[in-house]
């Protein structure tokens, strides 16, 4: 199977900074996701793919296609920025109008399709607002739905979820499931391991311009729990002297805690830390962990 | 080329400058105010110092012709096409440069342009949307401006001189030469446009355009050109040849890069 995406040896410089580096990547059908910190590339990068930017160095081809050269790609490509991109002064309805009749798409159609995304989305209410009235997340649901109005066999998502709920943000994660199983190419670019690992999908992660490692969750959960931290939420208070035995337990939130910090180095760990919670009479209402720097961590495998 | 694309394009533009009075208002205000206002002005002038002024004016070495031992009616003419008509020839400059800045570097600086370049639109049909989202209401606001000072114009001649000065075969000249100045003008800007950061910058480029124009009563109250048929027609030639170059230029320099 040809690769939906391909990039060769890319470069693009903005003066002296060199935001791509010699990128090599493939993509094929499902969902890939790029991991990186603020100012790695990840933007650019999708950007390059999408063909908005022509590049310094190196080709780039969407379905066999250089996008920079030829408008008609984006008949079935699909970009969410991460702005917005709407008209302020127009409404949710002329803005979806407006972008859909550029894909050639009548108008009863774009609203049927519009409806349907932002309905799944719980924004279809706002369909006769002005850009300008709405919160943050109504607009990126909107953006969103502006990005997929051509229903687009690539889709290229840059951080889709920053300004979400968690109730929306899990929406527009079924909304790409069920186009990964219609075979639809996902690029999804985050600086959220947290993001990443809601997904099991490729996952390559760039860093200074350069794509240094190609993970999976499994690989990547192993290389963030070497030093980290995670934060146990207890359902009710439990003497800090109780847990006085707990491995690498590092704060409480006061004498009687419902919140407690440890210091673990793998997975095992998380599961020790449980098992000595338990025996301690403590009732787990959750746990999450502290995400490490993107940059600073060290994967398996990193170039 | 989909000329649906580029309909599509200028009528979105048009539907966001006329999407708010904040926005249009001071646009259309000023002009129409000036559309009503100078005329009034040169018919009190053409009253009360009609004389004077018409033989200082005289005096000058290369004074025209037509004003050596002229009367009121023949000084309100020459004053109503010669003086206002270059001042009412900025309109379609000043309208269209605002716009168009908007249009092109207001993507850029409202960072709304990457979503317009991620469809299938190619840069032929953005252009040419662009252009006419600007150029449609200048002509609109700049006849309207026209036909608002001939009108007054002519109340007052017809009520002082039992006469209708407007329109004369220069001053409808001068009106066929205001979509070419617009397209120009736009032109001017789409080309700035893709080098600056934002609106601002892209409007400066305005305040050279219209040097040019406003010289134009200078130059005809000093008799060194004068402002006929004849020097409309070569100017609207000039400004044609101009227009297309420029639109040349643009399509063939464009990228879209320089948008974002």
């Amino acid at each position: 199977m040809r690769e939906s995406v391909l990039l060769k040896g890319v470069s693009k410089r903005f003066g002296k900074v060199a935001a791509l580096d010699g990128v090599d990547l493939k993509l094929k059908r499902g969902m890939s996701i790029i991991l990186g910190a603020n100012g790695a590339g990840k933007s650019t990068l999708l950007r390059c793919i999408d063909g908005l930017y022509k590049v310094d160095t190196g080709t780039v081809r969407v379905d066999g296609i250089d996008p920079y050269d030829n408008d008609e790609i984006h008949r079935k490509l699909a970009l969410l920025s991460d702005n917005y991109a709407l008209y302020d002064y127009l409404s949710v309805r002329d803005n979806l109008k407006f972008f859909g009749r550029l894909y050639g798409l009548n108008d009863s159609e774009i609203i049927e399709r519009a409806s349907s995304v932002l309905k799944e989305l719980d924004a279809y209410n706002y369909m006769d607002s002005k850009v300008f009235e709405l919160s943050r997340g109504t607009k990126q649901k909107v953006a969103f739905c502006r990005a997929t109005i051509n229903n687009p066999s690539i889709i290229l998502l840059d951080e889709p979820t920053a300004f979400l709920d968690a109730n929306a943000s899990e929406r527009i994660r079924k909304y790409l499931l069920r186009k990964e199983r219609e075979g639809a190419t996902i690029l999804f670019v985050t600086q959220k391991i947290d993001e990443v690992t809601r997904f099991n999908s490729r996952i390559f992660v760039i860093k200074k311009g350069r794509i240094v490692a190609g993970t999976d969750s499994a690989s990547l959960y192993k290389s963030m729990l070497k030093d980290s931290y995670i934060n146990v939420r207890l359902a009710r208070q439990i003497s800090s002297s109780r847990l006085s035995r707990i491995t690498g337990l590092e704060s409480t939130n006061g004498r009687n805690t419902t919140y407690i910090k440890v210091r673990i180095s793998s997975s095992k760990d998380i599961n020790l830390v449980i098992r000595e919670l338990l025996d301690a009479g403590a009732e787990i209402a959750g746990i999450d962990y502290t995400e490490p720097l993107i940059e600073k961590m060290s994967l398996d495998g990193e170039r | 080329m989909d000329f649906r694309n580029a309909w599509a394009i200028a009528v979105k533009d048009m539907r966001e400058v006329f999407s708010s009075v904040s926005i249009y208002g001071p646009m259309l205000a000023v002009p129409l105010f000036f559309a009503i206002v100078l005329p009034v002005l040169t018919f009190y002038v053409t009253i009360y110092a009609a004389p004077s002024v018409i033989s200082r004016i005289s005096s000058l070495p290369s004074a025209p012709p037509i004003l050596q031992g002229a009367n009121a009616a023949t000084f309100m003419r020459y004053f109503a096409i010669n003086v206002l008509g270059p001042i009412f020839l900025t309109m379609p400059i000043l309208t269209s440069s605002v716009i168009s800045a908007d249009s092109f570097a207001g993507e850029k600086e409202r960072k709304t342009a990457e979503a317009l370049l991620a469809t299938p639109v190619r840069k032929s049909e953005l252009l040419l949307g662009k252009i006419m989202a600007s150029f449609i209401p200048t002509i609109i606001l700049t006849i309207a401006v026209f036909a608002i000072y001939g009108a007054v114009t002519n109340t007052f001649a017809m009520g002082s001189f039992h006469e209708y000065i407007l329109p004369t075969a220069a001053w409808l000249m001068m009106i066929l030469a205001s979509p070419f100045l617009a397209i120009v003008t736009i032109g001017i800007v789409v080309l700035v446009s893709s080098h600056v950061r934002g609106v601002k910058e892209s409007q400066q480029i305005s305040t050279l355009i219209i040097l040019p124009v406003l010289i134009m009563p200078f130059v005809s109250i000093l008799g060194l050109a004068s402002l006929t048929v004849a020097f409309f027609a070569y100017v609207i030639l000039l400004l044609a040849v101009m227009a297309l170059a420029l639109f040349y230029v643009s399509v063939r320099t464009f990228r879209k890069d320089r948008m974002l």
